[in-house]
């Protein structure tokens, strides 16, 4: 072993984090079209990446247990992270079908996006999304971003709207994702569409125990959670209005790379998306968050009862 | 706080899954942390300059946030358990690389002069004397390597990965205390059996340390 | 890699970053209360413990493989199992924060105790010293080296170890280790991983400076 290689080998492992945080690009989470993640087409299975809240969960789990019944091989990673991680890891091939939510990807993908009908934004989507990457049909169930507050708080400062919002700027503290900062339906939005300034933003979790638990406390005023979380009928919390459309129509959809996108998959999606409904997706949460039932479990179970697989 | 017993009777297999899968993430990183900080540490035993730089660098390393070295490490390798060895990796390195190098230092000179006065060659001294004697400093390192790679593959789980870190976050994201108890006592369970399992591994390996014994 | 570095200078340097709630001066402030806290409330017990072991010899078996069992602890777990058991409180952040600093110390003190010549503390007692006197005059001044080991090992972890107050909605200089992954913002991620790092040399250096003040009369 002369010198020379154990120095280089030296450098490079000394390297190794630098250059990790550097080649951002290069490789997979941005390459496109990546061949891992289960190769060329549904034939050699489809692995589905799902975030980091239940109800996502339960939606890969559906999406896997249809597609196991027309012949589909899958694998289902539970609790990837949040879009802003996934998406990446879709274009890359770490993973090839997410469930997403027609409006929220299409802010993500386009922040200046306007539609807001379903067939629109369907529309829109087909035209912004990267090339490698398509949506298929949307599903009848929907599961909305929603801005809560406590009832005691909405009789306080009289809030019922969103817009009522901005007569408390600068008082009021919201709790939500850390990623809802930054994003249109958020934040941002509800400073250019409703001219509401909030005196702090907290990071906390996506409609999960962390906001949840600092909206009962009194942490935060107000809390962005899920309109499918049945906590919100519990705590009788107050969900404000949105005249002027901000949070766009949120239908759940498939977000599928191209190769995996063919006539078997989309059959077995769609007839999934023709079949569960926006109450059905509320109880299943349901029963993940509050019986403590396994997401899979969940699933298989409803697609058995509703005739999608035997 | 109560623990739901049927909940573990019926995810005996998840938990067998999970528990290999944890095992295998910890044990790939202790390994690709020795083949590495073998060579690196023979150099900086010999070249007495690189030494500060390399001990200096490792214990910079074990200041970083292990949650943000897997982080920064997505745009190299994803979402995938690659991502979580190379992280593990590195801070296997910190222990590896200062044992290696202190059990090396530990060699007396005089066996070393013996060695070379025998003949023997420098390559063939390191391999058949000095290794074997600093093999149970070495040992030390490869036990404390181990057991902490065991406890932090569950910070993978931020980026989907993790073994038995996940049941740490399902735990959480659904107020369920019993995964949480399971992971932890499987974790800790682990890190017990693979420390006694490499205790009886260097018992076997250095007889001659037992004779004082 | 020059890209990324060039935002992280600017995201460093920017004024906006320092100032408000979720500016690095806040954050830097709050990361500080934690380790400090915990690292003090965290010696507060150990030290005691591995003093006494030491000084009685019982308990040595305790001392030794508590170090092990503190490693082996994952962090994640306990901040979400005392979590689950607290509510939405500081309580999981200091639990698992201080349970990562005692082992550490323990071993560390353990270890600088039983590294004392028992020829000297014989000669003590042979002086007529009292069992107090023998532990404070003679053994704690010999072992101080090995117990500031610990210290600073201890503190180095905790520093590092204290990102995770974000996960249970805290803050620190995790916060931004946690939302960068959320937004997938790596120049926040790299930014909060140099600033956690810059703290825990900066805090070992101090304490040994400390160190060295403190043994300044004596040859080391």
């Amino acid at each position: 072993m002369n010198r020379r290689t154990l120095l280089g080998g030296l450098f490079a492992a000394a390297s190794v984090p630098a250059l990790a945080a550097c080649s951002s690009g290069i490789t997979s989470l941005d390459g496109e079209g990546g061949a891992s993640g289960g190769g060329g087409s549904s034939k050699d299975g489809v692995t589905i990446g799902t975030a980091n809240f239940t109800e996502n969960q339960v939606l890969g789990f559906l999406y896997a247990a249809v597609l196991e019944a027309a012949g589909v091989q899958t694998k289902v990673r539970p609790n990837l992270g949040t879009r802003e991680i996934l998406i990446p890891a879709l274009r890359g091939g770490d993973i090839g079908l997410l469930p997403e939510y027609q409006g929220a990807l299409l802010h993500y993908i386009d922040p200046k996006a306007e539609a807001t009908e379903e067939g629109e934004m369907q529309n829109a989507l087909a035209m912004s999304l990267p090339v490698g990457l398509q949506v298929l049909p949307y599903g009848m169930a929907e599961d909305s971003d929603a801005f809560a507050v406590t009832r005691e708080t909405a009789d306080r400062y009289g809030l019922a709207t969103l817009a009522d919002l901005r007569k408390q700027n600068g008082r009021l503290v919201i709790g939500a994702a850390p990623e809802v900062k930054k994003r249109e339906v958020g934040v941002v939005g509800l400073k250019d569409v409703y001219g509401v300034e909030f005196k702090e933003f907290k990071s906390l979790d996506s409609s999960g125990p962390l906001v949840k638990g600092a909206l009962k406390k009194g942490d935060v005023d107000v809390a962005n959670l899920f309109t499918t979380d049945t906590d919100i009928q519990a705590n009788r919390w107050v969900v404000l209005t949105d005249p002027k459309n901000l949070i766009p129509g949120q239908h759940v959809v498939p977000l599928i790379a191209d190769r995996k996108a063919d006539s078997t998959v989309r059959k077995a999606l769609a007839q999934l998306g023709n079949v569960l409904t926006t109450a059905d997706l509320t109880e299943l949460n349901r029963k993940v968050d509050k019986d403590k039932k396994d997401p899979e479990d969940v699933a298989n179970a409803y697609a058995k009862e509703k005739g999608l697989t035997r | 706080m109560t623990i739901d017993w049927s909940w573990i009777g019926d995810h005996t297999d998840d938990l067998t899954t999970l528990t290999f899968s944890h095992l295998q993430a910890a044990l790939s990183a202790v390994l690709f942390g020795l083949l590495i900080s073998l060579p690196l540490a023979v150099v900086a035993h010999r070249i007495r300059p690189l030494r500060g730089l390399l001990l200096g660098l490792s214990n910079v390393l074990f200041t970083i946030p292990s949650i943000a070295v897997f982080v920064l490490l997505l745009p190299v390798s994803g979402l995938t358990r690659t991502t979580t060895v190379i992280g593990l990796t590195i801070y296997t390195l910190v222990v590896l690389l200062r044992n290696t190098v202190e059990g090396l230092d530990s060699v007396p000179a005089k066996t070393k002069e013996a060695a070379k006065a025998m003949g023997t060659r420098p390559l063939r001294a390191l391999l058949t004397v000095e290794l074997p004697l600093a093999l149970p400093v070495i040992m030390a390192g490869v036990r404390i390597a181990t057991v902490m790679s065991i406890s932090l593959v569950s910070v993978a789980t931020y980026i989907g990965d993790g073994g038995l870190g996940q049941l740490f976050t399902d735990g959480f994201q659904r107020n369920f205390p019993t995964p949480v108890i399971v992971g932890v006592v499987l974790t800790l369970l682990l890190a017990l059996v693979a420390d006694a399992l490499l205790v009886a591994v260097q018992y076997v390996l250095t007889p001659w340390t037992r004779r004082r014994a | 890699m020059y890209e990324l570095f060039k935002n992280l200078g600017d995201w460093l340097v920017s004024g906006e970053q320092w100032t408000g709630p979720d500016g690095i001066g806040h954050r830097l402030a709050e990361h500080l209360q934690y380790s400090l806290l915990a690292t003090l409330v965290a010696a507060a017990i150990a030290l005691p413990l591995g003093l006494l072991i030491g000084h009685t010899g019982r308990g040595a078996f305790l001392a030794i493989n508590l170090a092990s069992f503190g490693r082996a602890l994952p962090t994640v777990g306990l901040v979400v199992l005392v979590f689950l058991a607290s509510g939405l409180s500081m309580w999981p952040v200091y639990v698992a924060l201080v349970a990562l600093a005692v082992p550490a110390i323990v071993t560390n003190t353990y270890a600088g105790m039983n590294a004392v010549d028992p020829d000297v503390k014989d000669a003590a007692r042979g002086q007529g010293m009292r069992w107090h006197q023998v532990l404070f005059q003679v053994e704690l001044p010999l072992a101080l080296p090995l117990i500031m080991t610990g210290l600073r090992l201890a503190l180095i972890q905790v520093v590092a170890t204290a990102t995770i107050a974000a996960y249970v909605s805290f803050g620190g200089l995790g916060r931004y280790v946690f939302d960068g992954l959320a937004q997938r913002d790596l120049v926040q991620v790299l930014g909060g991983a140099v600033l956690v790092a810059v703290v825990a040399v900066v805090l070992d250096l101090a304490l040994s400076g400390l160190q060295r003040v403190l043994f300044r009369h004596r040859p080391a």
